[in-house]
This record gives structure tokens, C-alpha cells and sequence, in this order.
């Protein structure tokens, strides 16, 4: 009850301080309004990504299969794609190591006969099967070729599945596609800014095309306002943790020591101060770019609620344990914006942490920003629902759990003599 | 006879290699006001911080109010008020703010916390200013409203550490006279200093403190008793060209001198009968051909006493 109100007074104490509220809620809203700004007017400009070289490899010699090769010669999608046929798929499989195509779309032979026996028999599509063959070292252009292709696998699915279709009709469900991808190329392409898709875009594209049959438009801010937002509030969280410190040296702590209020409701107090600063803070960044720049944060208000309150929870339970590791203030000063910068950096607040490989992705992972931005992410730009970002909310959960009793007994150690 | 509100047996800190407090064993009767006289570093805040069950001792106990400081803290803290050395309140907070934050740390709330914040705000003479910002006040009025903190749960017994440290003369006799009348109320008041004028004032007895021990014990009339009929007299000389050693043992010489020390062209002398052995000592200071700048004589105090014990002066 006591530690309500310590933390209550922090919280206080900390929104009235302009030079706090700067770093806190002005930085963020400023750094997104410019990012913002300067994809709005890439919008305008060339198509970024265009003329994908792509071959398509049809042996089969059914009507599904032309489906396929129809589609992805289709008048809409030329600007986005250069696809040209070919017979031999280990001379295209070639031709992609030489850096000529980005992707192969490879149709077997028996395609339409193995879909349309299977979908009358039980294992359906069992033997039916597209490949896509990519050039792993390109970001961007094998996810729209994949996903294009995915969308006419599901279509084709679903028309099979509603029996639709049979082997007569199928030539004509190629228009009903084609009409579908009408627009895509153009929707693609209005997302993508030329000199940051390499690093950005696979996500963005990705998820772009993914939901563009239900059609909405891909945002910037939706990926870049929940970045500053996690990066600015480990930065005050962090900043806010040493405060305990300050009080140690200022002397309130001491006098707080010489109270009857117990020692763990002190420590605690001071935590969840931190903490619900953090909160406010957040709360404040959704409602302010919501209302400033229209930001979508998804359709799951629930689990937005959920990662906003577990990221805080994570970044302050992070910032005490430091805190209680510090010599100093200052020495905390420095390691805290040290943590934060590097957290930023590696967890994905300034570009997507997707395309990291290797130790650097697995030292990606154990930052609080990335679980945080998989989860904003998901809700933001993928539109996911609540029960799709519950792993990122339990590794954000169990963070904040294991942090929050370090810092515990790292300050009942340091401050109880 | 009454039983003492706070008992301090063989108290002991160590940090480290710093032996900060080294054995203080002292008494205090209820409505008692204890003063604690040492210079810097005699480990007065170290004591204080212990009775606080701020620092564990790292030997000895104590019990005020019969808890003691090493079990039953929560107990000790409930009876205690505590006003630090250091100004411990929040700068960007106003007065009443920290009031009611400070009264809410000590289990108080609602109606009854809001009238007491009042009630203290006008003790200390600040009820003009209980929404202005702690940041805003001057030092004086910063260390009236940390007195004010230390009341708020109507303590037993309120340690005062240093509370007229850097500040002018007329908050000083503020204070003074806040803690006097607080004490006229029935509170029983521990109170540190290195002003031994304050000490004298105030306390119904005194301890000194030096090194981390207690020197003496008593009460004013006591402890000056110590040093009998010794005056002590403070010359002040020219210090250029003088000849310090040679001026010092022929001061030494004169009757009725015990003690002599000399100094940065200060010359401190305590003699039985001050004014009987001036002569004498004029003499030497003329001979030795020094330039006399100024000379008082003091009657035993507590200054003299601690001089008498220590060979030193209170205050450098
Ligand atoms: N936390 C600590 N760590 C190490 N040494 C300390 C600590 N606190 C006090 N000391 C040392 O203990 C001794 C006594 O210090 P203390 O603060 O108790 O003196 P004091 O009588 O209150 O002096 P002052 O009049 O300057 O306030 C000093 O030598 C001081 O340097
Ligand atoms: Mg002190």
C-alpha cells in the first residue's frame, strides 16, 4: 500500500520535470513525425521495386497449372514482375546462383491431375505441390514472388475446397484470380521506399501482401512509432530506475529507511515507480500518434494492452536490476544509455530485427525491444489478434519476472545494512 | 526513579578500517533534551544512524522505548522522529506535498494527516508557504520543514542531527527556539552539534564525543567542574617572524599556566585565574618581541572543557 503511494510520488515527480517529459514523449512523437514525413513523400515517386526476373517452369499440362503461369504474366502484375517461361528447372535454379532471376515458380508434372483427383479423394493435394526457388541473397523480391504464388495456391484452395471447380472451369477461375491481383503491384510498390527496402522490407512487403486481399494500405507509422516508442521508453525507464540512487545520495532514501514503512514496500515502491511512469508514458505515445498520425495499432486492443504493460514491466524490472548492479548514479547513468542504445540498435526498434541471422539474432532476441517490437509488429502491421502475440507477451512476462526479483534482492542487499 | 526513554549500551561501527564509533554507552530520561557535542568526524551521525535502525552496529545495542534497535526496528521507528543532517525532502515538491508524503510513510492519512501538516506548517512558520516548492526556500526555511517531517507521527523522541548547520543567525535562533518549546510540550529531544553554545543552551546534559567515544558525561555545571577554575585565554599574534617554540616554552614557564598551545599566530592558554597569569604572559609575548593583534579571556566552558580533555580546539 505504501509503495502506491512512493511509486505515485515518482510518477509525480517525473511528469512534472519538462526536461524528463522531452525525452519521454516529445522525442518520440518528433522522430516518428519526421520518418513519417519522409515516407510520405517517397509515396509519390517511382515504383522502387519493379520487374522482378522470375522464370516460371510449367510441366504440368493440366489447366491448373496455366493458372499459375497465366496470373503471373498478367497485365497487372507487369510492372511488378518480368516473368518469362522456361522447360529446364535446374538451367533456372542456375540462372538464380548467377544473379539473373530472383525466383523460380516450379509447377510438376501431374500438378492438376494429382489437385483434382486428390480434392474428390481424401489426402487432398497431398502430391500437389508449387515450388518456389528464391535467391537467398535478395531481401525483398523473393517474399512478393512467394507470396503472390501463396495467393494463388490459397485461392485455387478455397475454390477447390467449395467445389468450384472442376477440370472445366478451372481455365476460367485464372480471370477470377487475375481481377484479385489487380492492384497489387501498384499497392506493393506505394509501400516500399528505394533506399531502405533492402534493410526494411521483407517484413513490410511481406505483411503487405499478405493481408492485401482484405486491402489495408500499409502505413509507416505503424512499424516506426511503435519503434520509438519502445527505444524512448527504455531510455526513461531506464533513466528513471536511478532515481533510488539519486535518493541514496539526496538522502530521502535514508529518511524513508528511518520510517516504519518496511523495506521491501520502499524497494518496491521505487520500482513501481518506474513502472508506472513507463506506463503512462506509453499510454500516452499510443493515444498521442493514434491521434496525430492516424496510427493503426490493430484490431486487438486487448493485445496491445497486454505487450505495452509486459514491455514496461520488462524495461523497468531491466533497469532496476542495472541500477542495483551500479556503483553509482552516474555509473548507472552511463550503462543504462549504453543498454538502451544497444538494445535499440539489436532489438529492432530502428529497422526490422527479422533479417538478422546468426549470434546476432540470437543476441537480438534476448533484448526486451525485440520481443516487444515482434509483438507491436504483429498486432500493427500483421493484424494479428490477441492469441497470436501471447508468446511474445510470456518471453516479455518472464523478462520482467526474472529482472524484477534480481533487482529485489540486489537492493536489499545494497540498502538494508 | 524513571526508567530512560533511550538506553545506548557499547555502541560500535566499523566501515571497513574506519573504527567510526567505538563503544558509546549513554542514557536519556524522558523529556530529557541529550545533546551530543563533537567536532567533524566524531562519529555523532554514525550514532545517530544506528538509534535509527539506519546502520546495524556492528556491536552493542540499544532500546528506546524498550524495543531494541537490533530486533525490533519496526517497533523503534514507530516511536522515533528523525531529522538528518542533510536536508532530506523532495526540491521539486511543495511544503505540504512532502508533508503529506512523508506523514502517508509513516502510516498516517486522510483527515487527521491533513490537519497535522497544518499544524506543522504553522510550528515552523511556513503555513505562507505550503504550496511553494521545496526548490524555492531558502536554507533556513528547507531545514525548518525537514524539523517538521521529523514530528509528524508525534514521536517519543526526536533525534535532531546538526539542525542549524549553514544557516543565518536568525533561523538559528528559530529553531532554538522550536526545539525548546517542543521540549516544553514533553518531547524528549537527542540533538547533535559542534556548537558548543547550542549544547549549553539547550541540553540538560551533554555528551562529548571524540574519536568515536564518549570523552565526558554530564550536565554543564558538571563538565566545566572538570576543568575547575581554569579561564582560557586566546591571544591572537603576528605571525611573521615569530618565534613560535621558543615563545611557547617561556609561556609554559609562567605561574598558573597548565596548558599552551600555539598555532597560525594563535596563542591558546588555559591558566587558573586567567586575568592573575596575563601578566606573566605579556611579558613573554613582549620579550620574544611578537605584535599582540587581539586577547579574550573565557570562563570555564564547554569549549574549555573540551580543550581541558583533548588538547584540542572544538572548532578548527
Ligand atoms: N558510510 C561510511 N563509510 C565509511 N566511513 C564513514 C561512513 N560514514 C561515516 N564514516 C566515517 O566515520 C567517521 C564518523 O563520521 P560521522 O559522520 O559519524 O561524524 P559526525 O560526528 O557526524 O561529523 P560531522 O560533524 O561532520 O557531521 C568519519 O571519519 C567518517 O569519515
Ligand atoms: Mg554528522
Amino acid at each position: 500500500m505504501r509503495a502506491l503511494y512512493i511509486g505515485w510520488k515518482d510518477t509525480l515527480r517525473r511528469f512534472r520535470d519538462w526536461k524528463a517529459l522531452a525525452g519521454m514523449l516529445a522525442a518520440p512523437l518528433l522522430i516518428s513525425a519526421l520518418i513519417g514525413l519522409a515516407f510520405g513523400n517517397l509515396n509519390d515517386t517511382e515504383t522502387p521495386i519493379s520487374e522482378i526476373a522470375l522464370a516460371v517452369v510449367n510441366h504440368d499440362d493440366g489447366e491448373l497449372g496455366q493458372i499459375y503461369v497465366d496470373v503471373l504474366h498478367s497485365e497487372d502484375l507487369t510492372d511488378l514482375l518480368a516473368a518469362e517461361n522456361m522447360d529446364d528447372l535446374a538451367v533456372a535454379q542456375q540462372r538464380i546462383r548467377e544473379g539473373e532471376l530472383r525466383a523460380v515458380v516450379y509447377i510438376p508434372a501431374g500438378f492438376s491431375d494429382n489437385l483434382l483427383e486428390g480434392a474428390q479423394g481424401s489426402d487432398f493435394g497431398s502430391h500437389a505441390e508449387v515450388q518456389v526457388f528464391t535467391d537467398p541473397t535478395a531481401n525483398i523480391s523473393p517474399f512478393i514472388v512467394q507470396s503472390i504464388v501463396e495467393q494463388i495456391s490459397n485461392g485455387l484452395n478455397s475454390a477447390l475446397l467449395a467445389g468450384q471447380v472442376s477440370a472445366l472451369q478451372a481455365a476460367d477461375y485464372a480471370h477470377i484470380l487475375q481481377e484479385r491481383m489487380a492492384g497489387l503491384g501498384e499497392a506493393v510498390a506505394d509501400q516500399l521506399s528505394p533506399e531502405n527496402f533492402d534493410v526494411r522490407e521483407s517484413r513490410l512487403g511481406l505483411n503487405v501482401i499478405q493481408t492485401g486481399e482484405s486491402g489495408p494500405a500499409f502505413d509507416p507509422y505503424s512499424f516506426f512509432v511503435p519503434g520509438m516508442a519502445v527505444f524512448f521508453l527504455m531510455f526513461s525507464v531506464f533513466d528513471g530506475s536511478r532515481s533510488i540512487l539519486q535518493e541514496q545520495t539526496r538522502g530521502t532514501l535514508p529518511r524513508l529507511i528511518t520510517t516504519p514503512t518496511p523495506h521491501s514496500q520502499i524497494i518496491l515502491g521505487k520500482m513501481l515507480g518506474t513502472f508506472l511512469t513507463g506506463l503512462l508514458q506509453f499510454a500516452l505515445l499510443v493515444l498521442a500518434s493514434t491521434l496525430l498520425f492516424g496510427v493503426n495499432w490493430g484490431s486487438s486492443p486487448a493485445g496491445v494492452a497486454l505487450i505495452m504493460v509486459l514491455t514496461v514491466f520488462a524495461a523497468s524490472g531491466l533497469g532496476a536490476l542495472l541500477t542495483s548492479a551500479a556503483r553509482n548514479e552516474s555509473q548507472a547513468g552511463i550503462v543504462v544509455s549504453a543498454v538502451s542504445l544497444i538494445f535499440g540498435a539489436l532489438g529492432g526498434s530502428f529497422f526490422p530485427a527479422s533479417n538478422l541471422s546468426g549470434i546476432v539474432d540470437l543476441a537480438s532476441r534476448l533484448t526486451v525491444n525485440r520481443w516487444a517490437m515482434e509483438g507491436f509488429t504483429k498486432l500493427t502491421v500483421g493484424r494479428a489478434g490477441f492469441n497470436e502475440i501471447l508468446p511474445e507477451a510470456g518471453v516479455l512476462a518472464l523478462i520482467g519476472l526474472v529482472t524484477f526479483v534480481l533487482a529485489m534482492i540486489g537492493f536489499k542487499r545494497r540498502f538494508v545494512r | 526513579m524513571t526508567q530512560p526513554i533511550l538506553q545506548a549500551q557499547d555502541l560500535h561501527k566499523t566501515f571497513g578500517k574506519t573504527e567510526a564509533v567505538r563503544g558509546i554507552s549513554f542514557d536519556i530520561l524522558p523529556g530529557e533534551i541529550f545533546s551530543l557535542l563533537g567536532p567533524n568526524g566524531a562519529g555523532k551521525t554514525t550514532t545517530i544512524s544506528m538509534l535509527s535502525c539506519l546502520l546495524a552496529p556492528t556491536q552493542g545495542d540499544a532500546r528506546i522505548d524498550g524495543h531494541s534497535i537490533r530486533g525490533q526496528a519496526a517497533q523503534v521507528k514507530a516511536v522515533i522522529g528523525v531529522v538528518p543532517q542533510e536536508i532530506a525532502l523532495y526540491p521539486d515538491m511543495g511544503a505540504m506535498e512532502n508533508l503529506r508524503f512523508w506523514g502517508r510513510m509513516y502510516g498516517l492519512g486522510g483527515a487527521s494527516l491533513r490537519q497535522r501538516c497544518e499544524e506543522l506548517l504553522d510550528t515552523v512558520g511556513l503555513a505562507d508557504r505550503s504550496k511553494d516548492k521545496v526548490e524555492t526556500f531558502s536554507g533556513g526555511m528547507k531545514r525548518r520543514l525537514n524539523i517538521a517531517v521529523g514530528l509528524l507521527h508525534k514521536p517519543k523522541v526526536l533525534y535532531m542531527d546538526e539542525p542549524t548547520v549553514g544557516i543565518d543567525p536568525q533561523s538559528r535562533r528559530r529553531i532554538l527556539d522550536t526545539v525548546i518549546e517542543l521540549n516544553r510540550q514533553g518531547l524528549t529531544v537527542l540533538y547533535t552539534t559542534h556548537y558548543m553554545e547550542e549544547a549549553a543552551e539547550l541540553s540538560s546534559r551533554i555528551g562529548i564525543v571524540d574519536h568515536g567515544q564518549l570523552i565526558a558525561l554530564g550536565s554543564q555545571v558538571e563538565l566545566t567542574k572538570l576543568v575547575g577554575q581554569v579561564d582560557t585565554l586566546r591571544i591572537g599574534l603576528d605571525p611573521e617572524g615569530l618565534e613560535e617554540a621558543q615563545l611557547l616554552a617561556a609561556v609554559h614557564k609562567v605561574k598558573r599556566v597548565q596548558r599552551a598551545s600555539l598555532e597560525n599566530g594563535q596563542l591558546l592558554v588555559q591558566a587558573e585565574g586567567g586575568h592573575a597569569a596575563l601578566g606573566g604572559i605579556v611579558a613573554c609575548i613582549n620579550q620574544a618581541q611578537a605584535r599582540l593583534l587581539d586577547l579574550r579571556v573565557d570562563e570555564p566552558n564547554l569549549e574549555a572543557v573540551f580543550l581541558h580533555l583533548t588538547g584540542r580546539a572544538l572548532r578548527d
